[in-house]
């Protein structure tokens, strides 16, 4: 189940909106539920008690009469002498008057008539259609002990017999209802006998028989001493009792309702029989003193309400299921241009700006999508396509960077040593642009035998605009160097050149030095250049003068100044551009000429290449892998001359 | 395959040796008259017969019950059954009257007579039956009740009653003469609980007498020897089947019943099968099963002489004729 839901989002959604429909439909079921259980249970309870009260009333229209009968008989028989001859009249009257009396006896007490001796009962029943009468006690027939005559004489009140199945007139199920009647002789009232009266049961038997409720609910009456006189098992009828019946099914709940029973009271109740609970409803029968109970097994009175729920159950589950299928069909449908999209993307990715979107028709959110899809391929393709021109631009450009570079680097000399027969001097320089090509420049070259010129300058800015500045300005030096003789001369005529029509201001400072190799005579003229550091052999390293001149290329008739000084044998003179004092690290400190200074004093005895190799060891060991700003350029002189 | 002339032949000698089985061998005939109507208390009769166990000690006996017109001991004197079932008090009583009956088996060793009172009526022991109202049945067996009233010079008012425990139920009476195994359980079926009734069994005042007997003519005995004897055999035998076959025996005996339209339920017959079966039982008195202890006959007798239903005795031995076991 898990991974179906996370295998789309559809079936995700799908599973959340029936999780969520079917909590609902349980929660309402079940309150539906409930509540149709409740009115369900009063009602079938109100059925079967009206059903039960109407039983009782109906018999009550008969057993009721049949009282007043026999009261009647009573008071004739109380009030009056009657020969006993008569009585013989009397119980075929009772007969001929009520149709529904199958029998009467009126039973008097031993020798109540001296002259009819112990027994005299005379008794009027039918047979076969007639009336007949006869006189009912007798040796064989002690009628004084039968349960009809004995127990009302016993209690003095009326009673109605126990059911019994008449053996003599088809077996039929019947009752006796005995009431004593009293003589007064003497202000004593004394029991003079019995009037009884039998009556069929099968009426009885027919309306109780008829009373359905639910399913398999029946009515059964249940005598005083709880044997059934009607029950839907015809077998139980006059030999169960409910006492029994509680016995063999070890029940003593429905033994205690028996009891119940038997005190007159009217109840509802339920009882488990043989694995089902049954709920009884009972009410005596007033003049019988016999139970009606009307009894159903609790499960059917929700079998309506379990049919409706199975149905609701049945519609629910094929609606959940359409719900389903119908819902996951219009979230595929709806969702089904997001797996285009994704393809779409992977087809973008991998270069394809062309890949096809799906076609949307709708107006929402799928369309925007659509639409920025749209847009991103179509900014893709132009940011591409632009891409692609910048980076064969810029390709084009590197390439030609890289062969100005190649020129510049050409037009200064890079040939160490580079006077191999001028043993007075010995030199090394290097140039490092910061960028493809850079602003700085050195340059040296003998202008006759004895008289090297040497010189190295920066160009104010960086790039291409100050490499091209450099080599106008190294060519210049070359082309006017020859001619002058004297740095201040030169430097003079190179700003004279550079100056005029400098449209872009730029300017160089510039250190240029001819040397007298014979005498170590230096004149130098220092154009707004870093002083260079000269390291007397054996002795401390020192700085040249600051420049009180300006850098070369702003004022077309500055006058510069010329200075001089003589060298001593092994005093090397040390000339750098900015870019090594002012190279910073990440702390943004400066390499400064100060620490240059300390680092050459511990080089005092080195040669120029092993100084300049030192020294830009030593920067980078500061600058450590910052980036570096500005071109580095050193140049290095050893003067061994005298 | 055999000759059709041949298999006609050998099929009428089957015929012929089946049929002089049948008839030629016709069992001799017991008609047996319990003293009462179907119901479990003679359920070791029914079962014996059901079983055939009758039948294969070779008697065919025929169970007549009494009714409304006869009762057994009518059946015995006029020669229509040769065995009937008779209380050990009502045999003695009419042998004194001079019908001629013999003892031939005890059955029940046990009394299960007793005294039911309802505790609400308060007669909490023997003595609170004094000036009592109490129910006997009008047919007999008030013989031990009378005689414990004697004994214990209890004023007793005997009301006769003709079966039903209605007049107990309904307080016509305050007392009422039961069988532990019938009429108590009837009681108990009717609603009441143990626990509202007091008993006074009779058997706990010393009156532990034995009860139902077979009874046969002296004449009977002298002819019939041999079939009563089988017949005891078989009637123990039936009563030791159905202490072990309950559920069966009450098939049985209900069964017979509902032939006989006599109204009663399953939980009370086997009541009355377990009661009956504990009767059986000599426990701790000196003799077998079916025996009459000589004891208990003298105890019995002098009840009825002691209530001056008879004024002289009768010898054990003349009362007493145990069919001989082979």
């Amino acid at each position: 189940m898990k991974l179906n839901i996370n295998k789309s989002l559809s079936s995700r959604i799908v599973f959340y909106v029936l999780i969520f429909c079917i909590l609902l439909f349980i929660i309402s079921l079940s309150v539906i539920y409930t509540n149709s259980k409740r009115q369900l249970e009063a009602m079938t309870y109100k059925n079967a008690e009206a059903l039960a009260n109407n039983t009782v009333l109906k018999a009550e229209q008969i057993l009721g009469p049949i009282t007043k009968i026999a009261n009647n008989y009573k008071w004739i028989l109380e009030s009056s002498d009657l020969p006993s001859d008569s009585i013989y009249s009397i119980t075929r009257k009772i007969i001929e008057n009520n149709p529904e009396i199958l029998g009467t006896a009126i039973a008097f007490e031993p020798f109540y008539y001296k002259e009819q001796g112990r027994y005299f009962s005379p008794y009027s029943f039918r047979e076969k259609g007639a009336i007949k009468t006869i006189q009912l006690g007798n040796s064989d027939y002690e009628y004084f002990v039968m349960d009809w005559y004995q127990i009302p004489v016993a209690i003095q009140k009326p009673y109605w017999t126990e059911p019994y199945f008449d053996t003599g007139g088809g077996n039929a199920l019947m009752t006796t209802y005995s009431i004593p009647f009293y003589k007064t002789t003497n202000g004593s009232k004394k029991i003079a006998g019995i009037i009884t009266i039998d009556l069929a049961l099968d009426w009885f038997t027919d309306i109780v028989s008829s009373v359905k409720i639910l399913e398999t609910g029946y009515a059964s009456v249940i005598s005083k001493n709880g044997t059934f006189i009607t029950h839907p098992k015809k077998e139980w009828i006059m030999n169960e009792s409910i006492f029994s019946v509680a016995s063999e099914l070890n029940n003593p709940e429905l033994r205690e309702i028996g009891r119940e029973m038997q005190k007159g009271k009217t109840d509802f109740v339920s009882s488990t029989l043989r694995g089902i609970e049954r709920k009884m409803y009972f009410t005596p029968l007033p003049s019988s003193g016999w139970t009606m109970a009307v009894i159903f097994p609790k499960s059917e009175m929700y079998s309506p309400l379990r049919k409706i729920t199975l149905t609701l159950i049945i519609i629910i589950g094929i609606g959940l299921f359409l719900l389903t299928f119908i819902i996951s069909k219009i979230i595929s449908k709806q969702l089904s241009p997001l797996s285009h999209f994704a393809n779409s993307a992977h087809e973008i990715s991998e270069g394809n700006f062309d890949a096809e979107l799906p076609d949307i028709q709708t107006k929402d959110e799928m369309k925007d999508l659509h639409d920025s899809f749209a847009m991103m391929q179509r900014d893709l393709k132009k940011y591409i396509d632009n891409l692609k021109s910048t980076t064969s631009a810029k390709e084009k450009i590197e390439s030609e960077l890289r062969i100005a570079r190649e020129i510049q680097m050409g037009m200064i000399p890079k040939i160490f040593p580079p006077f191999p027969n001028l043993h007075e001097i010995d030199l090394y320089a290097m140039m490092e642009p910061a960028k493809e090509v850079g602003g700085d420049l050195y340059d040296f070259f003998l202008i006759d035998e004895k008289h090297l010129c040497f010189a190295i300058g920066d160009v104010s800015g960086k790039g291409v605009p100050a490499s091209l500045f450099m080599a106008i300005t190294r060519t210049l030096l070359r082309t006017i160097a020859p001619k002058q003789h004297s740095p201040r001369e030169i430097v003079k005529a190179l700003n004279q050149s550079l100056s005029q029509s400098n449209e872009s201001s730029m300017f160089v400072t510039f250190f240029l030095g001819i040397i007298d190799v014979e005498t170590g005579h230096l004149r130098y003229a220092n154009a707004g250049h870093n002083p260079p550091a000269i390291i007397h052999a054996g002795s401390e390293v020192e700085l040249f003068e600051t420049s009180k001149d300006i850098p070369i290329g702003l004022f077309e008739n500055y006058d510069y100044n010329e200075s001089d000084r003589y060298l001593a044998k092994d005093d090397r003179i040390f000339l750098y551009t900015d870019g090594i004092t002012e190279a910073e690290n990440w702390d943004q400190e400066l390499y400064s000429e100060q620490r240059l200074l300390n680092t050459l004093s511990t080089l005092k005895t080195l040669v120029p290449i092993e100084i300049v190799m030192s020294v830009a060891k030593d920067v980078v060991l500061h600058v450590n892998d910052n980036l570096q700003s500005d071109d580095l350029t050193m140049m290095c002189i050893i003067y061994s001359g005298k | 395959m055999l000759k059709p002339m041949k298999r006609i032949l050998i099929f009428s000698f089957i015929f012929f040796l089946l049929a002089s089985e049948s008839f030629g061998g016709q069992l001799p005939k017991i008609t047996f008259t319990p003293h009462w109507l179907p119901q479990a208390q003679f359920a070791g009769y029914y079962v014996a017969e059901k079983m055939g166990f009758y039948d294969e000690e070779g008697i065919d006996v025929n169970i007549v019950h009494p009714s409304a017109s006869t009762n057994a001991i009518e059946q015995l004197k006029s020669g229509q059954s040769d065995i009937i079932s008779l209380f050990l008090i009502t045999a003695i009583a009419a042998k004194q009257q001079g019908i001629d009956l013999v003892n031939i088996a005890q059955i029940s060793q046990n009394s299960a007579l007793m005294f039911v009172a309802k505790k609400d009526k308060h007669i909490n022991k023997l003595s609170d039956l004094n000036n009592k109202k109490v129910g006997v049945w009008e047919s007999g067996f008030g013989e031990v009740g009378e005689e414990i009233a004697r004994s214990n010079n209890l004023s007793i008012e005997w009301v006769p009653i003709l079966s039903s425990v209605n007049m107990f139920l309904i307080d016509g009476i305050d007392a009422m003469t039961v069988m532990l195994f019938n009429e108590y359980d009837q009681i108990i079926n009717s609603g009441l609980n143990e626990d509202e009734l007091n008993i006074f069994s009779f058997a706990d005042y010393g009156y532990n007498i034995p009860e139902d007997g077979l009874y046969c003519q002296t004449k009977i005995l002298m002819s019939k020897q041999d079939e009563l004897q089988k017949f005891v055999k078989a009637t123990l035998r039936g009563w030791e089947y159905a202490k072990n076959h309950k559920t069966e025996t009450l098939d049985i005996v209900l069964d017979m019943m509902k032939k006989e339209h006599i109204a009663t339920n399953r939980s009370h017959q086997a009541w009355m099968l377990d009661k009956v079966l504990e009767l059986i039982e000599p426990g701790s008195k000196n003799v077998k099963k079916g025996e009459l202890s000589e004891p208990d006959f003298y105890k019995t007798q002098s009840i009825l002489i002691g209530n001056k239903y008879i004024d002289k005795k009768i010898d054990f031995n003349h009362f007493y004729k145990p069919v001989k076991n082979n």
